[in-house]
């Protein structure tokens, strides 16, 4: 019986191209859109090489030197070229300065800006290190061998770097986090539908399968055991998607990340389910009422608009923790954030209850077996 | 004894659906609730399942109590519902197969039963197909398939013919007497007379929550005084004097309107002949002429003051 039962209603979510659009395909499309629009942002910071060119003088042994250290800074696009060729690329905006290396070396630039001014600090460090060298070893030729050339060429730093967090911040993939617990939500439309198909109330299947012979609590379980099956392979899929196909990054905790997955798409189908058995409304009703509980939740921990998700968490923590999808986002963002593992727990458990809260509530609906009304 | 339902109240608010109904039903019956709508015939089936809570009264089915957990008298009952229902996600055989498998989980011998049910309602050739791409008809042969696959001893089917063309519902209605010559009783709720009069081998007509009649369809034309319908009609309705009409033994009305003359006589006295003798000697021209027996809607009408269809 569980299992005649299970496996007809994994059919039955399968084909139902209604709920499949809502738990799978949308938010693949959104978060394609999300992708297309947010996909720059990260790299506005990224630093272009600065295009230099160079025209060097006849002393060849300056100009290996000078060479060297330009090449060896890694920031420019070096271009060695006759005096006239580079005012040429100059004028043609084609490098963003030029450095003339001679007995005083010159810097032209054709217009102020960052490129120019790291040029300049790179020409002024450069002159300012050679000058000092050149006293050091005139004054002071032992120094030499002591080895205090080496500190100029290989700067010890005395601050050490610690990074409290396991990656660095990322604006971007708050937005996918956010799509993931909207996903997971969506298994609500599973979760209503499961307790509209067992219940005589609410549809004639149920009246059907509530005159059968068959335990309630049984067929109950087994078609939200579908569901969540279902939805499970759906966020799974959606997952793939996005770590694979958009490069969205999730950490290397894959565990945690799918325990946060299931959880997610178990408390989406418990949520549902919750709202099919609690709202005495037409099944229209409750569909309107899961979409937009879902989208609002999904806007509460971030989804439109990062930083409601922070006001709330400064303002009013309270809602960060009783807005399920705010915990979903939460716990991929804590995976990806933080390097222990604690935010994410509570995130996790505070899931489990409202997974027990909903179950229980449902379950306390739908064991009635006779009805008032049909 | 196969249902034995005693002084069963059914209220919603104020409104009385169920007024101390009582009903038996024996085995090998084909027993007909016929009633307007509204009459209480789906809550009473419903409280007979189990589905609704009721305010007052019994119902046993074989001899024992009925409830939501009584499994073993659940297994030997087939329910054809008033509106489809099936799963629009599964095709005509996996609809079938889920129904039959929460009665039955032996898979080899529900696959048999399967097929004998696609077969007796003639969808066989459509095993493959969803139900959005079933005909009305179809439709509701897959609705009676699913109730009755796995050959339940009784077999409950609220008006399974409602919104079906004639074709289907005749169809529908040979295969029910085929259940019964099968071996199943079967409650049959409508508020199609023809029918109820074609198949039932015992009626209970109900009004307002309560039966108001019941007995087999003869029996029950036989507690009203209304006897048999003529209607003639009148070529030269001018010449016609219609208190001769009525001076006729047992004429409960003679009514004229426009060249069609009806009248009803009260029952065990047969008149056509004699009043097709007056009008033959008064030269009166006669064209289409029928004489029907009493209908359950006579009954009815004559027991409530209304018609059935109203």
């Amino acid at each position: 019986m569980f299992l005649h039962n299970y496996f007809y209603r994994l059919k039955c979510i399968f084909r139902d191209r209604q709920a499949m659009f809502w738990t799978l395909v949308f938010p693949i499309i959104l978060g394609s859109l999300f992708y297309l629009a947010l996909s720059n942002i990260g790299n506005i910071d990224n630093f272009e090489k600065i295009n230099l060119a160079i025209v060097l003088n006849s002393d060849e042994a300056e100009n290996t030197a000078f060479l060297e250290t330009v090449t060896e800074t890694d920031l420019f696009n070096i271009t060695e070229t006759s005096k006239d060729q580079a005012h040429e690329l100059l004028n043609d905006n084609q490098v963003d300065g030029i450095i003339l290396f001679d007995q005083n070396p010159e810097l032209s630039v054709s217009q102020s800006g960052i490129n120019q001014t790291i040029i300049k600090s790179f020409l002024d460090q450069y002159l300012q290190v050679s000058s000092t060298l050149n006293t050091i070893i005139t004054d002071n030729p032992q120094a030499l061998s002591s080895g205090l050339i080496d500190s100029f060429t290989d700067p010890t730093e005395y601050v050490t770097e610690v990074t409290p967090t396991r990656n660095n911040p990322d604006p971007v993939v708050n937005y996918f986090y956010t799509l993931i617990a909207m996903a997971c939500l969506y298994g609500g439309f599973l979760g209503l539908k499961e307790i509209t198909t067992i219940q005589a109330d609410l549809s004639t299947e149920g009246a059907r399968v509530s005159v059968a012979p068959a335990n309630k609590l049984k067929i109950f379980l087994s078609s939200i055991l579908a569901a969540t099956t279902i939805q499970m392979v759906v966020i799974a899929l959606l997952m793939c998607f996005l770590v694979f196909f958009l490069k969205v990054n999730f950490g290397d905790q894959l565990v945690y990340i799918a325990i946060t997955c299931a959880i997610g798409s178990i408390t989406g189908v418990s949520f549902g389910a919750f709202i099919a058995s609690v709202v005495k409304r037409e099944e229209g009703v409750k569909i309107g009422i899961l979409i937009g509980s879902t989208m609002a939740m999904s806007f509460l921990s971030g989804m439109m608009v990062e930083n409601i998700k922070y006001t709330i968490s400064q303002n009013m923590p309270i809602l960060s923790y009783l807005n399920p999808a705010n915990l979903i986002t939460d716990s991929f963002y804590a995976l990806y954030y933080y390097p222990d593992h604690s935010r994410f727990f509570t995130n996790i458990l505070l899931l489990c209850a409202f997974n027990i809260v909903f179950s229980t509530m449902t379950f306390f609906v739908i064991r009635r077996q006779k009805y008032a009304s049909l | 004894m196969v249902i034995k339902i005693k002084n069963l109240v059914k209220r919603y608010g104020d409104l009385i659906a169920l007024d101390h109904l009582n009903l038996e039903v024996q085995k090998g019956e084909i027993f007909g609730l016929l009633g307007p709508n509204g009459s209480g015939k789906t809550t009473a089936i419903n409280c007979l399942l189990s589905l609704l809570k009721y305010d007052k009264g019994e119902i046993e089915i074989y001899d024992t109590p009925m409830h939501p957990e009584a499994y073993e008298i659940k297994k030997r009952i087939g329910l054809v519902m008033q509106n489809v229902a099936v799963f629009n996600e599964l095709t005509v055989y996996e609809n079938i197969d889920y129904f039959c498998g929460l009665y039955i989980s032996d898979k080899q011998k529900r696959r048999q039963l399967v097929e004998e049910a696609m077969d007796f309602v003639g969808i066989k050739d459509f095993r493959k197909f969803t139900p959005k791409k079933l005909s009305g008809g179809l439709l509701r042969r897959l609705n009676i398939a699913c109730g009755i696959a796995h050959k339940p001893d009784l077999i409950i089917m609220d008006e399974p013919t409602v919104a079906v063309d004639p074709q289907s519902r005749n169809s529908i209605l040979e295969g029910i007497q085929k259940l019964n010559a099968a071996g199943a009783t079967i409650i049959y709720t409508s508020h199609y007379m023809e029918e109820v009069e074609q198949i039932c081998s015992r009626i209970a007509i109900m009004d307002k929550g309560k039966v108001i009649a019941s007995g087999s369809n003869d029996s029950l034309k036989e507690i009203i005084k209304t006897g048999e319908h003529i209607s003639i009609e009148i070529l030269n309705p001018q010449n016609l004097d219609l208190d001769e009409i009525s001076d006729f033994a047992n004429i409960l009305s003679v009514d004229l309107s426009g060249s069609q003359l009806t009248i009803k006589s009260s029952r065990g006295k047969n008149n056509l002949i004699p009043i097709l003798d007056l009008l033959k000697h008064r030269d009166i021209q006669i064209g289409k002429v029928f004489s029907e027996p009493p209908t359950l809607n006579d009954v009815f009408l004559e027991i409530t003051g209304k018609e059935l269809r109203d």
